[in-house]
């Protein structure tokens, strides 16, 4: 089996990448991903990308931070168990901030942990076929081939107006 | 205006964090000296004991509970414009929006402090730790101090950890284009990011998700730190316009604050294409706004104690207008509501000196603010026997300089090593169109 080359068209431009994109997917090269300084919607829409997951991570992470919040508000009203001000004992108001606090807290905690395993951060594998300029004025698309179709997939980038690089 | 391009933006915000001059190292050293003032006025006072300040019966919250209250004032302006001015889609937040940020998190550190230097045993502060100390007691979830506790602690750990999401993508860019030591230093920061598609439709939710959070907590954090005051019956603080009035002078004062910060960055880093006059413009805009809306809340305040035929609020409120710290309430309504009326003139919100002059009187008003609600409402309370008069100590002072040095050397060390703008935010706004385009 010939090994795999994994080939960069490295683009200024959003409109050519995302041109290129719909060919490749089409194409018998395998398209790996898009590097790019910011998020761009252009890309995304191209990718025809699902909607992240993020979202049920940060709303466990609040549901967790309300009970809890509750909770320890209680658990140590409960062990204290003197009237102070004329307040009862276990008073919901002011529990309210507490656990609102709390919800805030642990929906962050939560979202952090979503963006964390979603995007496999920390993970310094991530940067093997990158292109240091996608941080900068490049968007790069990462593609793969058969070392036997590599001048093919080269002039692919080339004719849709990419810089090429050529991962070893 | 020449048109701003990806690689002009990378190249002015990475241009500031080439090594820095002697000059520059130099303020570092002075701001640390004003540092070690600071920490050496607050040591001792731990080893004398809490009456080395001013703050005596009445009057026992001081200067320590006004910059704390100015400090965690100085920090809403910093998620209002990072996460409120986001999910609005305001694009002339970009530019300033990751300068805006630091300050929040170093002004909530800044903040953070006064309560244990209030503390005066500040040893003991585990005592407001949710875990049972030596005596099986747990914190009294009931106290709004106790609210505060949660509050300060969820504010510092959600502003912190936005502030870093948001930058990750910049270390990634300046990683990048570093070598040797700082190219490890900013690998490992940048915890491996690519800027992947896969990445970026994760990171975009989650940022999303993190504005959306950060936008009710800010409100809630001032509203808080309001019901410090507002829960106790003591006159003048015991109202329900507190939490609005709070919330709104403190993004009134981060405002302030950051043109402070702004203006002379803008200045110093040569980022008057990037910073522009539209952006300041629009800040100063919002100081008028908010400025409205606490001279609002100062005349609402006279006039509920007159309506409310209460004898006793009613004498509050003709003190603090005629009596011993009546200029501070002068200060107040003419800093913070007066004078940046002047905005709404056309040629004084373009003119870079005027916006610098206002933000620091808007900041200095502010703090006297502060000054005139919590001291006037303890030192002229219920029973005239009681009353009571109070002045700052030399370690007040001490302590109060060692704090506003510690928040602008922050502040300094993060402009010249991480980037001051989002490079990220910035190549959005190209692409919509939002700035001049050069691609």
């Amino acid at each position: 089996m010939e090994p795999e080359r994994y080939i960069m068209g490295l683009f200024k431009d959003e409109d050519q990448v995302v041109a290129a994109v719909n060919e490749l997917k089409t194409s018998s090269y395998t398209f790996h991903r898009v590097n790019s300084p910011f998020p761009s919607h252009k890309i995304m829409a191209a990718l025809k990308l699902k909607k992240s997951m993020v979202g049920w991570f940060t709303l466990a992470g609040g549901i967790i931070g309300l009970v809890g919040g509750f909770a320890l508000a209680v658990f140590a009203s409960v062990q204290w168990n003197l009237i102070v001000s004329g307040k009862p004992i276990v008073a919901i108001i002011p529990f309210v901030i507490v656990g609102f606090e709390a919800t805030i807290l642990f929906a962050v905690f939560g979202n952090i942990l979503g963006l964390l395993t979603q995007t496999r951060l920390p993970s310094y594998k991530l940067m093997q076929h990158y292109d240091p300029r996608c941080s900068g004025e490049y968007f790069g698309v990462l593609a793969s081939c058969d070392a036997g179709q590599e001048d093919g997939l080269n002039d692919f980038f080339s004719r849709q107006g990419a810089e090429v690089r050529v991962f070893e | 205006m020449s048109q701003l391009t990806y690689a002009s933006i990378d190249q002015t915000i990475l241009n500031t964090l080439t090594p820095p001059k002697k000059y520059y190292w130099a303020i570092v050293l002075l701001l640390f000296v004003g540092v070690l003032i600071g920490a050496t006025c607050w040591t001792y006072q731990i080893f004398v004991g809490i009456g080395a300040g001013g703050q005596n019966i009445p009057v026992a919250w001081g200067t320590y509970l006004i910059n704390f209250v100015f400090w965690v004032g100085i920090a809403h302006s910093g998620t209002l414009i990072s996460a409120i001015l986001h999910l609005f889609r305001a694009g002339w937040r970009n530019p300033i929006a990751r300068a805006a940020e630091t300050m929040t998190v170093f002004a909530v550190c800044i903040a953070g402090l006064f309560p244990f230097i209030h503390l005066g045993r500040v040893w003991q502060v585990y005592y407001m730790i949710p875990l049972p100390n030596q005596r099986l007691l747990w914190p009294n979830f009931l106290s709004p101090l106790m609210f505060d506790v949660i509050a300060i602690s969820t504010y510092l750990t959600v502003s912190s950890l936005f502030w870093y999401t948001g930058l990750l993508p910049d270390l990634a860019a300046v990683r990048d284009r570093s070598t040797g030591t700082r190219y490890k230093i900013f690998k490992f920061l940048s915890m491996g990011w690519t800027g992947a598609h896969e990445q970026w439709r994760h990171y975009s939710r989650g940022y999303l998700f993190f504005a959306a959070l950060a936008t009710p907590l800010v409100i809630s954090v001032h509203s808080v730190v309001s019901w410090d005051f507002a829960l106790a019956n003591t006159p003048g603080w015991h109202t329900t316009i507190f939490a609005p009035y709070f919330v709104a002078g403190a993004i009134h004062s981060g405002l302030a604050m950051v043109l402070t910060l702004m203006i002379p960055l803008r200045k110093v880093f040569k980022y008057q294409q990037i910073i522009t006059m539209e952006v300041l413009e629009n800040v100063a805009k919002t100081i008028v706004f908010t400025g409205l809306i606490v001279g609002f809340a100062y005349a609402t305040e006279f006039f509920i104690a007159w309506y409310s035929h209460n004898t006793v609020e009613i004498e509050q409120f003709r003190w603090r207008a005629f009596g011993d710290y009546r200029w501070g309430f002068y200060f107040m309504v003419l800093c913070n509501t007066l004078t940046p009326m002047l905005f709404l003139f056309k040629k004084i919100r373009t003119t870079i000196a005027a916006l610098f002059i206002i933000s620091l009187v808007v900041n200095f008003g502010m703090w006297w603010e502060r000054f005139v609600i919590i001291v006037g409402g303890v030192a002229h309370g219920f029973s005239p026997y009681a009353w009571g008069l109070y002045a700052p100590s030399i370690i007040e002072y001490g302590i109060m300089f060692g704090a506003f040095c510690l928040f602008f050397f922050f502040f300094v060390l993060f402009a010249k090593h991480l980037p001051s703008i989002s490079m990220t935010e910035m190549k959005e706004m190209v692409e919509k169109g939002a700035v001049s385009h050069g691609a």
